[in-house]
């Protein structure tokens, strides 16, 4: 098997492994319009990456697969790109509030628990609501009422108008299909940055859901928007992470990439084709199936009773 | 007075000879027991497909003698998380510990039949023979334990190995018998200098030493990466996103060119 050498990560790695571990995570990111970070780095980490290099070369990763991503999305008419700002700004400020706030619970010594918490109570509880409300729209459909996830999200825009009227700086997002105060998707940014910036990823897993439920947006409008916003903050992160850590591994991150950039846009036509409640409800599953493993992970002894430092 | 004198010379002859002793018995086990050592190559070059190597080592052992050989790697400060439990049930890296002047690679292959005999703390060789040269921060941590199960995460990654019944021997000839054995060099074994060490035991006893440095460094693409990364790594993060933003937008046209441009 043709294995190539990972100068960054001190470490050799199977070529087809790591093509077709990219390509199942960009499949993931082109339907659903997630990063996919909160997988791909503990799946690199099984195959012997140190957690910082595997973070961090996964973000120049989603880089060049978000850029593919977006730009499907971009042609089918799914990204709002005025929305799509709004949540970037917030993000990036969110973040940096978000990463001053880790020093400062490290310093008292209880960020471990925290990150560990956020994360459990995070994915269990949007992936358990994404289920359960996914669930409930299959069903309805099942018994012939033809209530499809689009009139069901104009619905409940109606009855959110009175509470976002009243904030200021109100602004028509078009593609999303909803007016709202600037201060909404600029908040909700902020409140994801802050979040992605603890639980250290790229917050895609986050957004999603908050577009769909909070903001009310179509599905499909927001897996491109999500890409729109992730490609920026992956640039960021990437450049940061070279910078200041020397932990982007450049072979890794190619590697991934050829396979994730193919799996985004094979994932982007699967999108197109599935349903918005199973797009949800397959997105809930995922994110359900890894807060089960993390909390099976925080319960069960370890085989090995010290880690080397660096990783969460 | 010359029964003073007489004592004098005796205790003096005697703290003589007692001087002389080891080093009249070392230079005679020396000639006797003598071992060598020789490496099919002593450097290892780290380029683009490499995934880890093995390494042909060879020498002579005085007939009587085994012999064990040693790799060791880079003498290094090690910073971990010892595990505990938060709340009473939750598995967490909880407190930071750090272990000094550790190995970064600890390799010992040992003769077949023997090799209970040959690791232990008396020769200086196995995992609990290191155990006296590291220091553990804070002291209050629990050494022996914390050791333990670092060994147990690196030889996970196979930089550290008890590779029992690996040596082999060859037919003696003129009092010493040749020995063979293929080092696994592991993939996570990374650049640096390391040290393949062969030891002569008899009866218990180290008679005799033979050292010899090995080296694995980055050629080709890995050492152009490794230095772009840690000399420019502002150029490097933006070449890194330069490529990553190229690729996409080629595989997009790519895919565009396939559904029709429009």
């Amino acid at each position: 098997m043709l294995h190539m050498y990972l100068p960054i990560a001190g470490n050799s790695v199977n070529v087809f492994l790591i093509l077709g571990l990219g390509g199942f995570v960009g499949l993931l990111s082109g339907i659903f319009g997630v990063g996919g970070g909160f997988l791909m780095t503990p799946l690199l980490m099984m195959f012997g990456i140190p957690p910082t290099v595997a973070a961090a070369s996964d973000s120049n990763q989603i880089v060049g697969a978000s850029t593919s991503g977006t730009l499907a999305h971009m042609r089918l008419g799914n990204v709002d790109v005025p929305m799509g700002l709004m949540l970037l700004i917030g993000g990036v400020g969110g973040g940096t509030v978000g990463v001053q706030l880790i020093k400062l619970l490290r310093a008292m010594g209880n960020a471990d628990f925290l990150i560990a918490i956020t994360y459990v109570i995070m994915l269990g509880g949007v992936g358990g609501y994404m289920f359960w409300e996914s669930l409930q729209g299959l069903k309805k459909d099942k018994q012939g009422i033809a209530v499809t996830a689009q009139v069901e999200e104009k619905e409940s825009v109606k009855g959110g108008k009175t509470f976002l009227q009243r904030l200021p700086m109100q602004y028509k997002f078009e593609k999303s299909g909803c007016e709202v105060s600037m201060l909404m998707p600029l908040s909700i940014g902020v409140l994801v940055g802050i979040l992605a910036a603890i639980m250290g990823v790229g917050g895609g897993f986050i957004m999603v859901p908050v577009m769909v439920y909070l903001l009310r947006m179509p599905m499909h409008v927001v897996v491109g928007t999500s890409l729109f916003q992730i490609l920026f903050t992956c640039i960021n992160v990437t450049i940061m992470q070279s910078y200041s850590n020397h932990t982007v591994d450049f072979v890794l991150a190619v590697l991934l990439l050829l396979g994730s950039t193919i799996g985004a846009q094979a994932g982007t036509a699967v999108s197109k084709r599935l349903k918005a409640d199973q797009l949800k409800i397959m997105l809930a599953s995922l994110v359900l199936l890894v807060c089960v493993k993390m909390t099976a992970g925080l319960l069960m002894t370890p085989a090995i009773m010290v880690a080397l430092k660096g990783g969460h | 007075m010359s029964l003073m004198r007489l004592v004098k010379i005796t205790i003096a002859s005697f703290l003589g000879a007692l001087l002389l002793v080891p080093f009249l018995e070392c230079s005679a086990d020396a000639a006797m027991g003598d071992v060598s050592l020789e490496l099919a190559q002593d450097t290892i070059e780290i380029s683009t497909f490499y995934n880890g190597t093995t390494l042909e080592v060879s020498g002579d052992v005085a007939v009587d003698d085994d012999v064990v050989l040693l790799v060791s790697g880079p003498r290094e400060e090690v910073h971990l998380k010892e595990k505990g439990k938060v709340a009473g049930f939750l598995w967490m890296n909880k407190k930071d510990v750090i272990l000094e002047n550790t190995p970064a690679v600890y390799m010992v292959y040992t003769p077949e039949g023997s090799s209970e005999k040959l690791v232990s703390t008396d020769l200086g060789t196995g995992y609990q023979a290191l155990l006296s040269d590291i220091s553990i921060m804070p002291e209050s941590a629990d050494k022996a334990f914390i050791f333990e199960e670092y060994v147990k995460l690196m030889e996970q990654s196979g930089v550290y190995a008890v590779h029992a019944a690996s040596v082999q021997y060859g037919t003696p000839e003129n009092g010493m018998k040749s020995f063979k054995v293929v080092l696994v060099i592991p993939s996570k074994m990374k650049a640096g200098t390391y040290s393949v060490e062969a030891i002569a035991v008899k009866g218990g006893v180290v008679i005799d030493r033979a050292q010899s440095g090995l080296i694995l460094k980055l050629s080709g693409l890995p050492a152009v990466i490794s230095s772009l990364a840690y000399e420019r790594p502002l150029l490097f993060g933006f070449m890194a996103v330069f490529i990553a933003i190229a690729t996409g937008l080629l595989i997009g046209v790519v895919f565009r060119g396939g559904g029709g441009a429009h």
